[in-house]
């Protein structure tokens, strides 16, 4: 199972240290609290037309429409139809308010602007990327076994579920009918799952132990992504202005 | 004084086996069409197993992960998910993952504490909507007069109650067929095996 919504490519978005790309998510996250609406819109469409020119458009697009494009009919009836504002009046059977239809394009402005940043971060950096990046600046081997197991492990995880599903099935379990009968299902699906995970986790603490993977000095990374000394300058100003503007958010 | 705390390797291969299963069960979900999340059995297991902290760390890893690499969305309910983490790891230290009423509560516990911490979430970075079906019992609720926020505490608790108690029966129903072998080993067990 790929459940990455990273895409391959050579833009300099993907040449990209990861680690100034985390930043640049939390930078764009921060902005979007505290830009005024058509701002944060303006900023979530310029980090769209980044993506497409970056040459993850079809996904980028495809991923935002679906994600954004239940969240804005939802905003937008319960803050402009249902709720009741100052400027609410009647509407049929039920109210319209300009203050509401303009709070809900606030906030997805605001949505559409972390979302799209996220994307953008997600689809041009592998999860790999990341980890080498993370490790080569020191992070603690430790924080980086918890970004990347999970990761790692789902998609074989998902086949191992595969096959414990096809088993059962030729074993005669029911996975249709009542509500009880699915719901009966449930354990035999995930015991051995989980039983089998356990003991596996004994196995993969013992390895790591034996590569004595939290030993120091640090293990140097054999072909870190690539890094300069602007870039850390960069990353140190995005990190610095994103909690002023953190900041900001939390003081309105 | 300099606070200190480290995970033993162990703990850490756990909680990266939590958020797998958190991941994962999903997908079992999908075939059995059952209306839940499923998405905290990790969580719970990892909590009864090695503690709140461990449990905390867990729901976090799992939703941070899950951002990164499939619904960024996912990544602003990490607090939710490390209540859940925590409320587990206390119930289970407590002992009350012994008997099967006791883990229904500590099931009603875990969605109460998840809709407290749920609820701001929602409203102040999702406006009170999140793009899913359940944004209709939200409008429902608005347009029957009720307030945002009681509408959205409604909504998720509604939701989420019988997923947090069917996680948590799941969770016991493990560490009771769990192999004495296997089970030996995590001392936190001792708490709630009869």
């Amino acid at each position: 199972m790929s459940t990455l919504l990273f895409r391959s490519g050579t833009s300099w978005l993907h040449r990209a240290n990861p680690l100034t790309k985390l930043c640049g998510l939390l930078w764009a996250t921060t902005a979007a609290f505290v830009l005024p609406w058509p701002a944060a819109f303006a900023l979530a469409a310029v980090l769209a037309a980044w993506g497409v020119q970056s040459g993850i458009g079809g996904s980028f697009v495809r991923r935002l429409l679906l994600l954004i494009g239940p969240l804005a009919i939802a905003l937008l009836v319960i803050h402009g139809f249902l709720m009741h504002y100052p400027d609410s009046r009647a509407f049929g059977p039920l109210t319209f308010s300009l203050g509401g239809v303009i709070h809900a394009l606030r906030i997805l402005a605001r949505l559409a602007a972390v979302v799209s940043a996220s994307f953008l971060f997600v689809a041009t950096t592998h999860p790999a990327d990341l980890l080498k990046s993370m490790d080569a600046s020191g992070f603690p081997p430790g924080l980086s076994y918890l970004v990347a197991s999970p990761m790692l492990l789902a998609g074989m995880f998902a086949m191992r579920t595969r096959a414990i599903h096809d088993a059962q099935r030729t074993r005669g379990l029911a996975l249709d009918g009542s509500f009880w009968t699915r719901l009966r299902a449930l354990p035999a699906l995930l015991l051995p799952l989980v039983i089998v995970g356990l003991l596996e986790a004994n196995q993969r603490a013992l390895a790591l132990h034996g590569r004595a993977f939290r030993a120091l000095p640090r293990r140097t990374v054999l072909d870190p992504p690539a890094d300069s000394r602007g870039g850390i300058w960069v990353r140190r100003f995005l990190v610095l202005a994103a909690i002023m503007q953190g900041g900001l958010a939390f003081w309105r | 004084m300099a606070l200190r705390f480290r995970f033993d390797t162990r703990t850490l291969t756990l909680i990266g086996l939590g958020a797998v299963i958190n991941i994962v069960a999903g997908q079992v979900n999908t075939w059995l069409r059952l209306p839940i999340f499923l998405d905290s059995i990790g969580t719970i297991l990892v909590a009864v197993l090695t503690g709140p902290i461990a449990g905390m760390a867990t729901g976090l890893a799992g939703n941070m992960v899950w951002g990164l690499i499939a619904s960024p969305v996912e990544a602003a309910f990490a607090p939710v998910a490390m209540v859940i983490g925590l409320v587990a790891g206390l119930f289970a230290r407590a002992g009350w993952f012994r008997y099967v009423w006791q883990v229904i509560l500590a099931g009603v516990a875990m969605a109460i504490a998840l809709t407290l911490v749920a609820i701001p979430i929602q409203i102040f970075i999702f406006g009170g909507a999140t793009g899913a079906g359940s944004d209709v019992a939200v409008a429902y609720f608005v347009h029957v007069g009720r307030t945002l926020w009681s509408s959205v505490g409604l909504t998720i608790l509604g939701s989420n109650i019988a997923d947090k108690v069917i996680s948590a029966l799941i969770v016991w129903f493990v560490i009771r067929k769990m192999p004495n072998r296997l089970a030996t080993t995590y001392t936190m067990l001792k708490y709630n095996r009869a």
